[in-house]
């Protein structure tokens, strides 16, 4: 399973670094992938409603013709709703192999991730449905292949497929049942969705709206200009030689049609019993895995800074145990995914996961990285990076005369950490994160820009230089981008005065336990 | 957004739409050009195999009054051998039960060959399998219509109507067709059961079927 999570990792980023060479890692659609999905919901139940009112169960087929043969609305209404499903699919799929090549599967995320499966599988059944109303030749092999595998199954005392053989109509009561199924499974999709974010603090639901409306806006030209062709009417006793099939949505049609029904299923078992497992096969060893978050009490003073960043709802404010006023942090260790955002959040630094906190960074710094950078001479340009950040870009950097620092994520980054490194001398301080859509903290870059430019908690404090204080986002396939970035900052540091090196710079000190007893004094 | 990074973009994403319009609609193969098919499709209650015998009076004394039945049967539903040939070769031979665990729903055939396209002689036959001298209308000839007297008068007549119309309702001993089929590539000849006229019949799909030589 590692394997084929690197496998999709190494595809992803190589599609994701072209998207960016095209668009701009702003816009770009790979990181929007999840809410280009439920974009596209929006525009299938807009269309969806149009279209049900032309609909007929009675004469499916002909009701179908009619819109798609309306030069004004329907014909494209209907070829939009299609290529709003298609893109839906292929929307939803990228989201889900994203999340898995991400790592971002398992643990707390179990919930997304199985709720993004029955989302992701109520839509493929929307789809099929949907394809089968139009009841062309093309709906007539889905129906037919349906019926095929549910007649497997012990569920109807005569096989559904006797309905598609020819002796009599097709009855109303089977594209009733299927217009029903396809508008009552959209309501599914919206509390299945619910779901799907219920975890998440300020889940964001829709793209950015430009990007969203350009999207619409290009499908629905396509839709006008390229319109999706209907088959010949559907016809039980003529054998179709070629049928347009929407390989998106039932690119399995042609495979599952030459097995055995029983291999048909067996098959589909063996691709969908992984997906529901991955959240098994992918979590990590206990020794590998990050720890969550802790607080300590002591340094909690219950400004409820940290939950308030929390992207994934996982720490709450309580009352503490000793009767004292304030209230304290408390971590949910079931929801947190130790993301270390917690951490960057917390003035006093009491709150993070273990090794990642505030002082833990700053403690690493002032035994192992200062004294390396100390003896090396004279302190260069600090970039902070994510880890999650390409190795290409790091190497740029530091073929630029950066000194690269790595945290697990910008928004793990304490502010005091840039502080330390300024009044020690550096020149400045870059501090690098990922595209904000592709934050696997989900919230890393916006919060660090916060704390540093919009005095959100931990801010940096007013005493340090904001000139020797820079962001920049590095995106995949924008390395020239990275490296601008760098350049426009090494620049205005040049412009600067020298740094000047404070001796004895003790910022956790500031903040260090006291014990509560003697607060209450 | 620079101006050739612009063109790039909408260069991109015009193919990408005009791919995504593509694989919404790919022609992919089905069937052959030069395919036909023969399909039997039908479904029927299968006939009841009881052996019936009449209660004597002091059996029925014994009985609540509600109960007392004049027949009493035991019995099952039978099951037929399906054979299907065309040009006198054999291409189908199947037994036939109603569905269901005890076999008491409906029976169905659905049944698709393969047949050249071309002129066949066709022969299907569904035969009982099921021996049996046990016949409705002789239960019906039994009836006394007076046997049944004050709150229950006319029930024996009920009792042989119903029977009478299970026996109409279900499938005939025996099925034949023996027909002439003539098919074009890419039809489908469908055999069926016709429940008014109690017998098998051709359908074709556009194509020219041929006559029945046997009803």
């Amino acid at each position: 399973m590692r394997l084929l999570q690197r496998l999709f990792r190494r595809l992803l980023t190589g599609l994701d670094a072209v998207l960016t060479r095209l668009y701009g890692w702003q816009r770009n659609p790979i990181h929007q992938a999840g809410t280009v999905a439920v974009a596209m919901l929006l525009v299938l139940l807009a269309t969806g409603l149009y279209l049900v009112l032309y609909y007929r169960v009675g004469s499916p087929a002909a009701s179908v013709a009619r819109l798609a043969a309306d030069p004004w609305l329907g014909g494209w209404m209907r070829t939009l709703h299609r290529y709003a499903s298609d893109l839906f699919v292929i929307a939803a799929g990228l989201h889900a192999l994203r999340m898995f090549a991400q790592d971002r599967s398992w643990g707390p995320r179990t919930l997304a991730w199985m709720s993004g499966l029955f989302l992701f599988g109520a839509g493929l059944v929307c789809a099929w449905t949907g394809f089968v109303l139009a009841w062309d030749s093309f709906g007539e092999r889905l129906a037919l292949e349906g019926g095929r595998l549910l007649d497997l199954l012990p569920l109807f005392s005569e096989p559904l497929s006797r309905i598609f053989a020819g002796d009599g109509p097709v009855p109303s009561a089977f594209f009733f049942v299927n217009l029903f199924i396809h508008i009552a499974l959209p309501l599914g999709l919206g509390v299945g969705l619910w779901l799907h974010v219920s975890r998440l603090a300020r889940p964001v639901l829709l793209p950015p709206r430009r990007l969203m409306w350009a999207i619409i806006g290009a499908l629905t030209l396509a839709s006008v200009l390229l319109p999706a062709p209907l088959g010949p009417a559907a016809d039980a006793l003529r054998l179709a030689a070629f049928t347009p099939i929407d390989l998106v949505v039932a690119w399995w049609l042609p495979i599952s049609e030459r097995l055995p029904a029983g291999v048909a299923w067996a098959g589909s078992l063996l691709l969908v019993l992984p997906a529901l497992l991955v959240p098994r096969l992918t979590r990590r060893p206990r020794e590998a895995r990050w720890a969550p978050s802790t607080v300590d009490p002591r340094l909690c003073t219950g400004c409820n800074q940290c939950p308030q960043d929390c992207p994934w709802e996982a720490i709450t404010m309580v009352t503490r145990d000793d009767g004292s006023p304030t209230l304290v942090a408390r971590v949910d260790p079931a929801h947190c995914v130790s993301c270390g955002i917690c951490a960057g959040s917390c003035a006093p630094m009491g709150v993070g996961p273990p090794g990642r906190r505030g002082r833990d960074q700053l403690a690493e710094l002032r035994e192992i990285t200062l004294p390396a950078l100390v003896m090396a001479g004279t302190l260069p340009t600090i970039a902070v990076c994510c880890s999650q950040t390409p190795a290409t870009h790091r190497s740029a950097l530091r073929a630029h005369g950066a000194h690269v620092h790595l945290v697990s994520c910008a928004g793990n980054l304490h502010s005091s950490v840039i502080e330390f490194f300024i009044r020690h001398g550096a020149p400045g301080v870059i501090a690098c994160g990922c595209p904000p859509r592709d934050c696997v903290g989900r919230e890393g870059p916006k919060w660090l820009h916060e704390r540093l430019f919009n005095d959100r908690e931990a801010e940096l404090q007013p005493r340090v230089d904001r000139r020797r204080v820079g962001t920049a986002t590095l995106a995949p396939g924008d390395l020239d981008g990275t490296v601008a970035a760098y350049e426009r900052f090494a620049r205005q540091l040049a412009a600067l005065a020298p740094p000047v090196s404070e001796r004895d710079v003790e910022l956790d000190t500031l903040c260090d336990p006291v014990p509560l007893e003697e607060t209450a004094k | 957004m620079t101006v050739p990074r612009l063109l790039a973009a909408t260069t991109a994403t015009g193919l990408g739409l005009t791919l995504l319009a593509f694989a919404s609609a790919v022609p992919v193969a089905y069937h052959p050009q030069a395919a036909a098919r023969l399909r039997l499709s039908w479904s029927a209650r299968p006939e009841r195999i009881e052996v019936c015998r009449q209660l004597s009076a002091e059996e029925q004394a014994q009985r609540e009054e509600h109960m007392r039945q004049r027949m009493e049967c035991v019995g099952g539903f039978a099951s037929y051998a399906l054979v299907v040939e065309v040009d006198g070769r054999a291409i189908g031979e199947t037994v036939v039960h109603g569905a269901g665990l005890r076999h008491d729903r409906p029976l169905y055939v659905l049944r698709d060959f393969p047949v050249p396209p071309g002129e066949h002689r066709l022969r299907v036959r569904l035969t009982r399998r099921e021996k049996t001298d046990d016949d409705a209308a002789a239960f019906a000839e039994a009836v006394v219509p007076d046997a049944d007297t004050g709150l229950y008068a006319g029930r024996a007549q009920r009792e042989a109507a119903e029977r009478a119309r299970r026996a109409r309702a279900a499938i005939p001993p025996e099925l034949t067709l023996d027909t002439l089929v003539r098919l074009v590539p890419r039809q489908v000849a469908l055999v069926t059961f016709n429940a008014e006229r109690r017998v098998l019949e051709l359908h074709g799909g556009g194509g020219t079927v041929g006559d029945v030589l046997v009803p």
